[in-house]
């Protein structure tokens, strides 16, 4: 984000930046920019039925929801879920002031149709295929194509079902260049990464695919059978025998040399010599005498609409992305000690899902357009209803990639875009926070740690931020001209918590600013402000 | 009772630097669990003698036993090591731990624990919350509880202290789980990186808190100042807003400005230490982090652990743990001599484990994988009656012979020897009571002093 200062004060005060809130209603630049989709109507017909489904047990609780947001939380919110990162304030400026019923669909439609989307969900469906690459400087070099290409497909809202066949059945060997390393292709837009990730090892490939698109943990069964688990080590290894076909992987991860036997598909059980043959989990095999690929095999049984367990694998997850807590916990054991909070809307869900050739963008619009994602995070009372109910939206931390990227847009911040090795530098001020930030716990487990507290307060990024002569945004407002404290506060507040303050906060604030007897000491009054605002709870969480 | 003491807080608008500083010494602003009321009276009742302090030497990837504290010289398990005399007559280690071998006499080594949980995410778990991960309870480690009960925050520094963990294999291990982000441990040394080599470049500066100081153009005044305007913030947005991300998240701030406007930030600043006393207890972060570990409990942190990663040895084990054997060896003696010299060590318990042991089988890359059945742990110092074994493997080293040792009663002798009930309840994240160990542990009485 390259913002010369005064494109930054334009950014800051002229609401006509932004074009669609210049255009006037139904004028062709508004049409060309939202090509309405044929789902969206049936997405709000999903949404409605959420909402009933919802409501049906608030009446049974007896339980009375949340109020519905005003207008700044649910922008703030919706660009967060949606685009991964908080509006500008020309953004913000031009949604509060819009008029019209439709508004917050017409939101929800302009952010999905924007690249943001697609990055937002590239980072969080990257780190659940392949968190080993970015837990480690090492295997880095393993996302740039991976993400490459989960973005494509984000982007152009391919059918999920088929990026899932396309991820399991991905060729990793040119056949026209035998011998060549699978690492030679990692560069190129391609879902290999997943496979190398794994080292291409059958456990792993096997537990990970079971767990992210079945909601299945097999990997308790890959040892011994356990005594509360529904599988047994025979099952977890005939589904390993689906991805048996690679050879010559290392003891360090490393599988430069590795081969494919494509057509192979049984496995040796470790600690013994018993070979297994590979099977589905439902019992089922694939008919080998058509000399179908395994690993094409499994995506075919995985993604077809009779198995029950995609789609509601799927939709769990997802609500689980908006709503912080998901349909059944954990996210990915459907089939575990826990029932789902709420079993006939799973079932609707993943059954609209799946006859609407899993689109992904109509789910999204679905659970968005419902009343209860728009259900304020106030809480009315000190001792607020079962989480599982929601009654009440729940608070979310921001993913270390949400948070910078919020930062960056708050502040004004400038990277140096000019270097070529920035995505691997390990101390970019973007990996630092990356690393710093990352967190391990459920979305509303977030914790802040002391480090990360203090990182915020004295660390040089905010620092930086919250100098007069150096933070982008910070000069912007001190120096628009035509300015009073009042207008400089309220640029603040929406650079950082997107809304305007209330009138109490406002005088509170302009009493303290106005207490300053120089023009230096007012500038770092307004400092302090936007410093407050930063490492304030408010702006550091999704509510 | 409201489950957030929010309700509670006096309504001025700005509160003083005095005033908030005391509040929070007294636990009223940021304390989750308890009621403030409680907590004052908690803190008052609070004797001034010297408490007593747990040092866990965390060996993350599940250390060999064979090859460090229950040697099979003469059986084809066996290994290539020697086992040598230590101080404790009868008793004998690894040829590699020669300066920890004049330590057995405080040690109490338990050659005889026995699980059944061979993955490292499900291992590290149980040993270190001494419960299996049952959704949704979160049930905190040894150190968040440890820090609850012997804990006194009234100087800044908490009470919970953790150099350089190893996470990966179990995040929620290395929480506070539901007694809430105050018992969270303070990390140091974060490692980061964990699939990258080990940090061989070590600098005085590794183990510092970072970012303690705030930047040099920010004075006294407007420090206040700020802090004053973040609160009025606070107060606005998160009583209404009962969430755990919320309450973390004002929860760590104050934790980090209390240490900010302590003198506790010192403590680690190893600079202060002669540069003999540093090279002793070796130039590895490990060996660094036992002489931080020395210096907070010397200030009255009650749980500081240390970790040493690089266990996992299911491919040459025995260059490995060689390797290990001696960045551990000198950095553990020193420990000991250096608690005992200040006369610290009959009230400083320290615990030496990981998440499970290795096969006696050796496999066929010179490595030893995950053995859960029978495996070694060290209990020494304060509390511990030295110079024994408990319990015994067969002579290959395969199963438990005399007295097998679970999990729960590990930790319960942990807690004895440390003074604190294994058996008091903390309320949790679903709403009933959880002992601190499992009620059907027995504590290894004969390991008690």
């Amino acid at each position: 984000m390259n913002y010369p200062r005064q494109w930054m004060l334009g950014c800051i005060f002229l609401v006509a930046v932004d074009p669609l809130a210049a255009a006037p209603p139904d004028s062709g630049l508004e049409k060309a920019l939202i090509k309405p989709s044929p789902t969206v109507g049936e997405a709000s017909a999903l949404a409605e039925r959420i909402d009933q489904l919802l409501a049906s047990k608030w009446q049974e609780a007896q339980v009375e929801p949340s109020d519905l947001t005003d207008d700044a939380e649910f922008m703030r919110r919706i660009y967060l879920d949606v685009a991964g990162r908080i509006p500008t304030v020309s953004e913000a400026r031009a949604f509060l002031a819009a008029n019209g019923q439709d508004k917050r669909p017409k939101l929800i439609e302009k952010l999905l149709a924007s690249p943001a989307y697609a990055n937002h969900f590239t980072n969080v469906w990257g780190e659940l295929l392949i968190p080993e690459a970015r837990a480690a400087n090492r295997l880095r070099f393993l996302e740039p194509g991976f993400d490459a290409w989960l973005r494509k497909h984000f982007s152009d809202n391919t059918r999920y079902d088929q990026t899932v066949r396309e991820l399991i059945a991905a060729e990793l060997f040119d056949k026209s260049k035998p011998g060549a390393s699978p690492y030679s292709r990692v560069g190129r837009t391609s879902p290999i990464s997943f496979y190398l990730a794994k080292e291409l090892k059958p456990e792993n490939l096997a537990a990970a695919t079971a767990r992210i698109f079945m909601g299945v943990k097999l990997e308790c069964a890959q040892c011994h059978d356990h005594p509360h688990a529904k599988w047994t080590r025979q099952q977890f290894w005939e589904t390993a025998a689906f991805f048996a076909c690679f050879e010559g992987q290392n003891a360090n991860g490393f599988v430069n040399n590795a081969k494919e036997v494509p057509e192979r598909h049984e496995i040796v059980m470790p600690g013994g010599a018993r070979v297994v043959q590979a099977a589905f989990l439902d019992g089922g095999k694939p008919d080998w005498k058509n000399r179908i690929s395994p690993r094409v095999a499994l995506a075919e049984w995985l993604t077809r609409p009779e198995n029950p367990y995609f789609a509601r694998a799927t939709v769990n997850r997802l609500w689980g992305h908006f709503f912080g807590n998901a349909i059944v916990e954990p996210i990915d054991d459907l089939i575990g000690e826990n029932k789902p909070s709420h079993p006939e809307l799973l079932e609707e869900l993943a059954r609209q899902f799946a006859a609407h050739d899993f689109d992904f963008k109509y789910l999204v619009r679905a659970i968005t357009l419902s009343r209860a994602y728009q259900l304020s995070s106030r809480s009315k009372s000190a001792d607020p209803p079962d989480v599982r109910l929601f009654a009440r939206m729940a608070i979310k931390g921001l993913s270390p990639e949400q948070l910078f990227d919020s930062l960056v847009q708050a502040t004004g911040y400038r990277e140096d875009k000019s270097d070529p090795n920035r995505v691997f530098d390990p101390i970019s001020a973007r990996q630092e926070f990356l690393t710093k930030f990352a967190q391990a716990d459920k979305r509303t487990e977030a914790q802040t740690s002391i480090l990360q507290a203090l990182a915020l307060m004295n660390g040089r990024f905010v620092h930086s931020a919250t100098t007069p002569e150096v933070g982008e945004t910070l000069a912007a407002v001190l120096d628009a001209p035509f300015f009073d404290t009042a207008g400089r506060i309220e640029t603040l507040y929406l650079a950082t918590l997107s809304r305007k303050p209330r009138s109490e906060e406002a005088e509170k604030l302009i009493k303290f600013v106005n207490k300053a007897k120089t023009r230096e000491e007012s500038r770092t009054a307004l400092a302090d402000v936007f410093w407050a605002l930063l490492n304030s709870s408010e702006f550091n969480l999704n509510h | 009772m409201p489950l957030f003491p929010f309700s509670h807080r006096p309504t001025e608008t700005c509160l003083s630097r005095r005033e908030w500083f005391k509040l929070t010494s007294a636990g009223i602003i940021g304390f989750s669990m308890s009621g403030w009321l409680e907590r004052l009276a908690q803190a008052a009742g609070k004797s001034a003698e010297r408490k007593r302090s747990c040092i866990l030497l965390w060996m993350a990837g599940g250390p060999t036993q064979m090859d460090t504290f229950d040697l099979k010289p003469g059986n084809p398990n066996g290994g290539p090591y020697k086992a040598i005399n230590t101080a404790a007559p009868g008793v004998q280690i690894s040829e590699h731990l020669p300066q920890i071998a004049k330590f057995t006499d405080r040690m109490a080594i338990v050659r005889s624990m026995s699980t059944k949980e061979g993955d490292h995410g499900r291992a590290t778990y149980f040993l270190r919350t001494g419960y299996l991960p049952q959704v949704p309870i979160q049930y905190p480690p040894i150190g968040a509880l440890v820090a609850r009960e012997l804990g006194r925050e009234d100087d800044g520094l908490p009470s919970f202290v953790s150099v350089a963990p190893a996470r990966s294999f179990s995040p929620a291990a290395y929480g506070s789980g539901f007694l809430g982000p105050v018992y969270a441990p303070l990390v140091v040394g974060d490692p980061g990186d964990r699939f990258g080599p080990p940090a061989q470049i070590f600098t005085e500066d590794s183990l510092k808190v970072k970012d303690l100081n705030r930047p040099r153009s920010i004075d006294d005044g407007r420090a206040e100042a700020r802090i004053n305007l973040l609160q009025g913030l606070e107060r606005d947005f998160v009583p209404n807003h009962p969430d755990v991300a919320a309450l973390s998240h004002e929860t760590a701030y104050n934790r980090a400005v209390a240490l900010m406007r302590s003198e506790a930030g010192k403590a680690f600043d190893l600079e202060t230490e002669p540069a003999k006393v540093r090279e002793v207890y070796g130039k590895t972060p490990f060996g660094q982090g036992c002489l931080l570990a020395r210096r907070l409990v010397e200030r009255g942190v009650p749980f500081i652990e240390v970790t040493l990663d690089g266990w996992d040895t299911h491919q040459q084990n025995f260059d490995a743990v060689k390797r290990l054997s001696g960045v551990l060896d000198p950095a553990w003696a020193t420990l000991m001599a250096d608690l005992k010299d200040r006369g610290l060590l009959d009230t400083t318990l320290i615990v030496w484990m990981g998440e499970f042991g290795r096969t006696p089988k050796i496999n066929n890359s010179q490595g030893r994988d995950h053995f859960p059945n029978a495996w070694s742990t060290v209990l020494a110092g304060g509390g511990i009656k030295g110079g024994q074994t408990i319990g015994k493997t067969s002579a290959d080293g395969t199963t438990v012979e005399d007295r097998p040792v679970p999990v729960p009663d590990f930790l319960a002798t942990v807690c004895q020897a440390l003074g604190i009930d294994p058996l008091k309840q903390n309320q949790s994240n679903v709403g009933r009571p959880i002992r601190i160990v499992d009620k059907v542990a027995r504590p290894i009485q004969e390991a008690l002093a």
